[in-house]
């Protein structure tokens, strides 16, 4: 057993070692933000953990853990930081099914001047450099859905949309489209996609465009699946306040009329975006997945 | 009838599916990482044997299938309907031929099997692992050969043909499995 145990755990440190390589070697700076911070995330599917500190002191606040390192690390982005990665645990409420967890390992990455397909491409690179090195399909959200429920997605309305849920015997209560394109994605193609050792999603309807820019009906919006299971997710990233603010308030929005915590526009962090962000896309990688893939 | 919701789905749960009642066979929570969690399921029609495949969203339910399994000891057959009756209670189950499905080829009289009731009417019938039948037609044995090599078919008192070895003879039992229909050895 403590021999099973010491190899695992130095089966993890040398791939994590792999990863700091990887990225040393392409100039790419190891930063570390925090971990408590001062506004929940505003996500409508993803819930933070809140923490009461300084009770002891009669200053009682309430902060919230990270559920990823992007807000910290776009900061960096807008402070001229250049191309940076962070390894970390993040941490999220209300998570459950076989690979959800209240607390995962993650790697989040930024690349300047590297638009969506560019950073695909390197987080092949990575995926390969840590041992599966397989042939890598590439599938636009669309074609997936062309290939594997024979609709177009792209031009199907949240009516149609329903009608296509209901004449295949499934659920079409639902309040919003992307909600029903994520159902449907989950029922139709995503059980395809054990198919590929490694395979990339990308462009996804506006809808689903979560923080990636957009153009005309597709968000650049990647996500990595590795035997059909999601792995990464990736932009190519909003650059302006404006455009942040508008989509902060979109998932606010959301969060009210499901009745959920839902809290103010983080400010600081538009301030901060006063100088707009550089062109860059950037990834969040679930290492513990990513991991468990590769040495199976 | 209760319900069942999407959190208390499990394996082996019996449940109303368009009409049919059906058993879970795998329950795959997935949570996209942008998106709210579903209940990706896959189910055995046990009328039709049939999976099938469905996902959920948290929150959904279906109606729960009242679906027992009992041991019953096989009768007779009289043409139609095969005979059945529960050993506990003497009462006795007809199954259809639908019902029967791959059943029949495995069925002696007087051997025990597990049939499935739905609303108390029989559904399926599941035969035991391996049973013992009787070789009513064969070629002839090479005297000698012991080892099993090659085989050769042979048509059982069910009328299920077997692949056996080459020295079993007409008249001989012989064990067969039910799940592979191969030859399990001398009876």
């Amino acid at each position: 057993m403590t021999q099973f145990l010491k190899h695992s755990l130095k089966e993890k440190s040398d791939q994590v070692k792999k990863i700091r390589e990887f990225f040393f070697d392409r100039g790419v700076v190891e930063v570390t933000t925090p971990v408590l911070t001062p506004h929940p995330i505003t996500d409508v599917n993803i819930d933070s953990i809140s923490v009461r500190v300084n009770e002891g002191i009669n200053n009682v606040s309430t902060l919230y853990l990270h559920t990823s390192p992007e807000i910290e690390m776009k900061r960096l982005l807008a402070k001229g930081s250049g191309d940076i990665f962070q390894i970390c645990q993040v941490y999220r409420d209300n998570e459950h099914g076989e690979r959800n967890f209240n607390e995962f390992s993650m790697l989040e990455y930024y690349r300047l001047d590297f638009d969506m397909f560019q950073l695909m491409d390197e987080v092949a690179e990575l995926v390969a450099e840590l041992g599966l090195s397989n042939q890598v399909e590439k599938l636009s959200y669309n074609n997936a859905f062309v290939r594997y429920a024979g609709i177009d997605i792209l031009k199907t309305d949240f009516e149609d949309l329903k009608s296509f849920a209901k004449e295949n015997g499934l659920s079409d209560d639902f309040e919003w489209i992307e909600d029903l394109q994520m159902f449907l994605f989950v029922h139709f193609v995503e059980p395809n996609l054990k198919q590929y050792p490694i395979c990339f999603i990308y462009d996804y309807p506006a809808q689903q465009a979560a923080l990636a820019q957009v153009e005309g009906s597709v968000a650049h919006r990647f996500e990595l699946y590795l035997d059909g299971v999601e792995v990464a997710n990736g932009y190519q990233e909003l650059q302006k306040s404006g455009d942040y603010r508008e989509r902060f308030q979109i998932e606010l929005d959301k969060r009210k009329a499901l009745g959920k915590q839902a809290t103010m526009v983080d400010e600081e962090f538009l301030t901060d975006l006063s100088s707009p962000l550089p062109f860059c896309s950037g990834v969040a990688i679930g290492i513990d997945r990513l991991l468990a893939t590769i040495s199976l | 009838m209760a319900n069942y919701g999407t959190s208390q789905f499990k394996n082996g749960l019996k449940l109303m599916l368009d009409g049919n009642p059906c058993s879970i066979v795998n329950n795959e929570i997935v949570k996209p990482g942008k998106g709210q969690a579903f209940n990706r399921v896959k189910f055995k029609d046990l009328i039709t044997g049939k999976t099938l495949e469905k996902t959920f969203k948290s929150g959904e339910s279906l109606e729960s299938a009242d679906v027992m399994e009992l041991d019953m000891q096989y009768l007779y057959n009289d043409g139609e309907a095969w005979h059945f009756m529960d050993p506990d209670s003497y009462e006795q189950y007809a199954l259809d031929e639908t019902a029967m499905a791959g059943a029949i080829n495995y069925l002696v009289e007087q051997d025990n099997c597990i049939v499935t009731l739905w609303d108390n009417n029989p559904i399926s019938v599941s035969p035991p692992n391996h049973v013992v039948l009787e070789v009513v037609d064969t070629d002839p044995g090479l005297k000698g050969d012991t080892a099993g090599t090659g085989g050769k078919p042979a048509t059982m008192n069910t009328g299920v043909v077997v692949q056996v070895p080459l020295f079993i003879s007409i008249g001989e039992r012989v064990k067969v499995d039910t799940r592979t229909n191969e030859y399990a050895g001398r009876s």
